[in-house]
């Protein structure tokens, strides 16, 4: 099974500018699975996404709304993507900051539908 | 927080601030208490550590009767809370830090703030000084003495 | 294209909304001057992909055909948010800003289409236009501006109970939302101004504020440690609404929400808006 995530990862990383991508534990920030994390310390990305989009989530709640679908940090030399697959992953994608976000958003979709 | 061990307290802080842990408590593998932040009663304080010590030491021994080594960490989560129980090694000996952490962290965040804590903490610690061996009254004195020093008594 | 190739790809498209083939088919209906089914399919494309700059380039060329300027230029700024090297916005703003006589900014998006796409067409050429226009002695009258880069103010927001006037409203009267969908808090959780209702119209400001703030935080620790740089904002989607979180300055943040047929981009625009209301009352010491 590691082999097919590590597999539908790569599909993400293939995109120009994404720098890693990962699964995650949702409630635990541990990882799953990753894929192409050069330079980017794996358990540091899925631990401090889980916890912004933990946060976020519960922001949302207080707002009346339903959790995030879609989560995008953007900083000056990069970019968080997360996508939540089901209640307890995350597909995370860590990226340059010129990077096409619509495809790498496509893409985590794709991959967290397949995940769900 | 209260700190024995003054170089440990910029690190301790560091690690407050940035894992949200709710308790934490920094022990020798005897007992000794070295930190804590969150615990408001002595009692609370000598229970924790002396089951954390002995939670690490009856791991440790379950490690090497299966071959699989000593424990670096355990992890334990509640409905409410979740709890962290990790040894690390400095020239001082082996030391144990036990965290407890509700849902504004998470068991990942105490993981990777813990680790740069130990690293820290490594990179702090004053010259290697002798182990020696540990007595069970030395166990209950030092633990007594950490209390006092912790508590202001 | 031919009307052919139009039906093919309308039956594709109704066969699975979800495909990317609006792409093709709206430009085809540009191309044959269909102007109001080509924007028709590309704005329905664009509810499922608001990210995708293709569609956005798409949309602005669409609007550019109809003279709708301004929106065109709204979209190829938007394209370039989502893809900084998109060849087609650069081209299509740098004509734009050409337009407008506003030569340097022309030469500089011609540049960058240039660089993200050396064979597209006709870019070469017009780069080198403007570099000669700019080598030109200037003429005594200055060019007019005619793409605005900020589109004048929503309407006026509806009227507030008296109790909310001098709060809620205030620092972003005239912006769509003053009232609800605007939060402007302080770097601890606290609100500042603006206001935010639950969709059962509860008011849910300050509880929002409370979590974002722990948001922010979150957000600029991961930015700083996994070496990202300076947090610039949070944009989130959920089932029904999108969400936009900044800071206008360093002790504040700002949060919008709208519902989702406001796209993620869209937003970032109404922030800088925002942000600048936000930054004047600051400063001004209110």
């Amino acid at each position: 099974m590691n082999a097919d995530l590590i597999g539908s990862l790569e599909q993400i990383t293939r995109v120009v500018g994404v720098r890693g991508a990962m699964v995650v534990s949702a409630d635990e920030g541990l990882v799953v699975a990753e894929s192409s994390m050069e330079g980017i310390e794996g358990a540091a990305v899925a631990a401090l996404t889980a916890g912004v989009v933990s946060r976020l989530a519960r922001a949302t709640e207080a707002a009346g709304r339903t959790p995030p679908a879609f989560v995008h940090l953007q900083a000056d030399e990069g970019s968080l993507l997360a996508v939540p697959a089901g209640e307890e992953l995350l597909v995370v994608a860590v990226t340059d900051p010129a990077v096409n976000v619509g495809l790498v958003r496509l893409e985590l979709r794709r991959m967290a539908e397949h995940l769900a | 927080m209260r700190v024995i061990e003054p170089w440990v307290a910029d690190p301790l802080q560091r690690f407050l601030a940035e894992s949200s842990a709710r308790l934490v408590l920094l022990t020798t593998s005897s007992g000794q208490v070295v930190a804590q932040h969150g615990f408001t009663r002595a009692l609370d304080v000598m229970s924790a550590a002396a089951l954390g010590a002995a939670i690490m030491a009856s791991t440790d021994e379950l490690g090497r009767l299966t071959a699989s080594g000593a424990s670096r960490a355990l992890s334990h989560q509640g409905p409410s809370r979740g709890l962290f129980l990790s040894g690390f090694d400095l020239p001082q000996g082996r030391w144990i830090g036990l965290v407890v952490y509700d849902r504004d962290s998470s068991l990942g965040l105490v993981r990777l703030f813990f680790d740069r804590l130990v690293g820290e903490l490594k990179g702090l610690a004053p010259q290697e000084t002798p182990a020696r061996e540990v007595l069970a009254s030395d166990f209950e004195n030092e633990l007594n003495a950490s209390l006092r020093s912790l508590f202001g008594r | 294209m031919s009307i052919e190739d139009i039906r093919v790809l309308t039956a594709q498209l109704a066969a699975d909304p979800s495909s990317l083939v609006f792409l093709p088919l709206a430009e085809a209906l540009r191309r044959r001057g269909q102007l109001d089914a080509a924007e028709k399919v590309a704005l329905a494309g664009l509810t499922r992909y608001p990210e995708l700059a293709d569609a956005h380039d798409l949309l602005a060329r669409i609007l550019g055909d109809r003279g709708d300027l301004e929106r065109a230029f709204d979209e190829w700024d938007i394209a370039l948010r989502h893809d900084a090297r998109h060849a087609g916005a650069h081209k299509g703003i740098g004509f734009l800003y050409y337009v407008a006589g506003d030569l340097p900014k022309a030469l500089q998006h011609l540049e960058s289409a240039l660089q993200a796409d050396p064979e597209a067409e006709g870019v070469a050429a017009a780069a080198a236009r403007v570099r000669e226009a700019l080598a030109e002695p200037l003429a005594s009258e200055a060019a007019a501006p005619v793409v605005p880069t900020e589109p004048e103010p929503e309407a006026a927001p509806e009227p507030v109970p008296p109790a909310e006037a001098a709060g809620a409203g205030a620092i972003f009267a005239g912006l769509e939302g003053a009232q609800d969908g605007l939060l402007l808090l302080d770097g601890q959780g606290l609100r500042l101004g603006g206001g935010l209702n639950a969709p059962d119209g509860s008011p849910v400001g300050d509880a929002v504020a409370a979590h974002l703030a722990g948001v922010f935080r979150d957000a600029s620790r991961a930015a700083r440690l996994l070496s990202l740089g300076a947090w610039r904002s949070v944009g989130a989607e959920t089932a029904d609404a999108n969400l936009y979180l900044c800071a206008p300055t360093e002790d504040s943040l700002l949060l919008l929400v709208r519902d989702n047929s406001v796209p993620i981009a869209r937003l970032a625009k109404q922030a800088d808006r925002a942000s600048d209301a936000a930054r004047r009352w600051l400063e001004g010491g209110a």
